[in-house]
């Protein structure tokens, strides 16, 4: 199948961006509260499909963008205009800071890798939550009520985009650009230095490459993305509470991310519209047994899937250039994976 | 006094609890390089089962044995079904383990609901001694928990069984040329370190409100334990639980309870991040 990957791509792309055709209101926000899903799912299928490390508190950039978002666009932060643009830039630049510098801090000299690295962020991703119930400037408990929508324009000349027939369109866009953004950096040198460090990051440092550098910019990247994601969540719901740091979500989008798969940025979106909107309409016919299903269906994916079901889809093939690189790093993990047995 | 006397023994208790649930976890994690993310749903399968055998009128000490039979066989099936397929990726034991988790507590909330459900303690009576008075079941679970710690010690380090499982650990291929079964140690292990936190959750059962989440909440600071303490030997648990449940008690008496979770969580990746064998992996290397 993946001969017409790029094809099913493009087609895929195409279909959302005509969804607002067939879809009425309702469903419209529903999608696009979908791709917001998607966009988070993204960020993580980055960092952990490239750069193999396994994030366990993604929620964590997400939150912090969302809180961004919410506080900005109300005012809350002094010094800052109450303005969609600087909302939206907080929350980019924010979650990517936290995100860079908690990488360079785990990164450098002796770091920590794999597991260690999940649990950490785990535990950072709680820490989080438990910050933000407590701090009660930023609503404790309750979170941030009446975000306001996006506003576009300047001064008196603004337009408020409460009708998902208008939000729909800038979801659409940052999930595109995200996609493209995060496709270029994993079809470029870097991408390939990313996985080198991936399949074995004491090789690649002794080839020369800054090793926790390279970590680090990606986890920022991707803590970028997610923050994004975050802010677009907060618009939609107009709320923000301090869940959405925490525990749940950042597991929820492991399984979005792992059952679409991890090494193909647009499986992991799909993975995470698909298990959303599965969990709609089966949550209400299988009730509690939706979860247990799910948690099944994870173990499944993970033990016996691990590439995750659509990956083979939507995996385009590296340009040509890179291809050399790349036959090197496959025949290493062939050797590699004899050498565990 | 009286004050400095009740948190020391509120800090022992706490350090004891998590000791108790971390036991069963450094064994898993530090002898097979299992992340077992389900442990606190083994925990908390240990406590329902407290709740179920209760209603049968199943005198204390018999329902401890077969909580710990039971979450052990539990773990004996899950170990077949799903680990064994996967102990050489070790990332994707968290992520097994975690879908594990998830649908053992949406069972448990299928049959029981959502709700609290509530343990009764064998015993209760307050004991005085010095000039306070401390809940007796309190005692009894630190006791325990010492009891449980050292058995388990004297199983690893003292019985053949222990000398084949750490030699399996040590080196697999030389263990398996030497003639042992290599898939009885694994099976055995893990079903004994998931068989520890049932019963850890049936011995806290009658402490705690028994609530399909109640397993999360350990599971953090336990496995932060678990970390700092270091993952080369199981002796890791105790210095582990001792620094994570010792500065919690500590901070928690000073400050508040959120505030100590905050900081001492903090502090406790900042260590992992200094000295990522723990703090017992100079001595062993």
């Amino acid at each position: 199948m993946s001969r017409y990957s790029r094809q099913l791509t493009v087609l895929f792309w195409i279909a959302l961006a005509g969804a607002p055709l067939f879809l009425d209101g309702w469903n419209l926000s529903l999608l696009s509260q979908l791709m917001i899903y998607g966009i988070f799912a993204m960020s993580l299928a980055f960092i952990w499909g490239q750069g193999g490390l396994l994030c366990f508190g993604q929620s964590l950039f997400f939150g912090i963008g969302a809180y961004a978002m919410a506080l900005t666009t109300k005012g809350m932060i002094p010094g800052i205009p109450a303005m969609t643009l600087a909302g939206l830039v907080l929350a980019v630049i924010l979650p990517a800071l936290a995100a860079g510098l908690l990488g360079l801090a785990l990164f450098k000299g002796r770091g920590l890798h794999g597991a260690f690295f999940g649990i950490v962020t785990l535990s950072a991703a709680v820490i989080a939550e438990r910050l933000a119930i407590n701090w009660s400037y930023i609503g404790g408990f309750n979170g941030i009520l009446d975000v306001p929508p996006l506003r576009l324009g300047w001064g008196s000349w603004q337009i408020e985009l409460y009708d998902p027939l208008f939000f729909f369109p800038v979801v659409l866009a940052a999930a595109f650009a995200a996609f493209l953004m995060l496709l270029g950096l994993e079809r470029s040198a870097f991408g390939t230095v990313l996985r080198g460090i991936r399949d074995n990051d004491k090789r690649a440092a002794f080839l020369g490459f800054e090793t926790a550098e390279y970590k680090a910019a990606a986890f920022a990247v991707s803590g970028a993305v997610a923050g994004l994601a975050g802010a677009l969540f907060a618009v939609q719901f107009a709320f923000v509470s301090p869940a959405i740091l925490g525990f749940a979500l950042a597991t929820e989008v492991l399984i979005w991310v792992a059952i679409g798969g991890k090494t193909v940025l647009l499986a992991a979106f799909i993975g995470a519209l698909a298990v959303k909107s599965i969990e709609n309409v089966l949550s209400d016919t299988l009730g509690q047994y939706w979860l247990l299903v799910l948690g099944l269906l994870f173990v499944v994916a993970v033990v016996l899937l691990p590439r995750g079901l659509l990956a083979p889809f939507f995996n385009i093939p590296l340009p040509r250039a890179l291809r050399g690189a790349e036959d090197m790093l496959a025949f290493n993990r062939t050797i590699e994976g004899q050498n565990h047995e | 006094m009286e004050m400095t006397l009740l948190i020391g023994l509120d800090a022992a208790s706490y350090i004891l609890t998590l000791l108790l649930v971390c036991i069963g976890l450094v064994i898993i994690f530090g002898m097979m390089k299992v992340v077992n993310l389900a442990h606190g749903e083994f925990f908390l399968l240990g406590a329902y089962a407290v709740v179920l055998l209760q209603q049968y009128a199943v005198p204390f000490p018999v329902i401890l044995v077969i909580a710990f039979a039971f979450v052990a066989l539990v773990g004996l099936i899950i170990e077949e079904l799903v680990i064994r397929r996967i102990y050489h990726r070790f990332l994707d034991t968290i992520l097994a383990t975690w879908g594990i988790s998830l649908a053992l507590k949406q069972l448990v909330i299928v049959l029981f609901g959502p709700g609290s459900q509530q343990a009764t303690a064998p015993f209760s009576e307050p004991i005085a001694m010095f000039d306070i008075t401390y809940s007796s079941y309190r005692l009894f679970v630190m006791g325990m928990a010492i009891v449980i710690t050292v058995a388990t010690f004297l199983i690893l380090f003292r019985t053949r069984l222990g000398l084949t499982a750490r030699g399996v650990i040590a080196n697999r291929q030389m263990a398996s040329c030497l003639g042992v079964n290599t898939r009885r140690v694994d099976r055995v292990t893990f079903a004994f370190g998931s068989g520890l936190a049932g019963l850890a959750g049936a011995i806290m059962a009658p402490l705690m409100s028994v609530d399909p989440q109640m397993g999360v909440g350990f599971l953090v600071p336990a496995f932060l334990s678990v970390l700092v303490g270091g993952t080369a030997s199981p002796l890791g648990a105790l210095w582990g639980a001792g620094i994570i449940g010792g500065s919690n008690s500590v901070a928690a008496a000073i400050w508040t309870p959120v505030v100590a979770q905050i900081v001492v969580f903090s502090l406790a990746i900042v260590v992992i991040r200094l000295l990522p064998d723990g703090v017992t992996g100079r001595w062993k290397r």
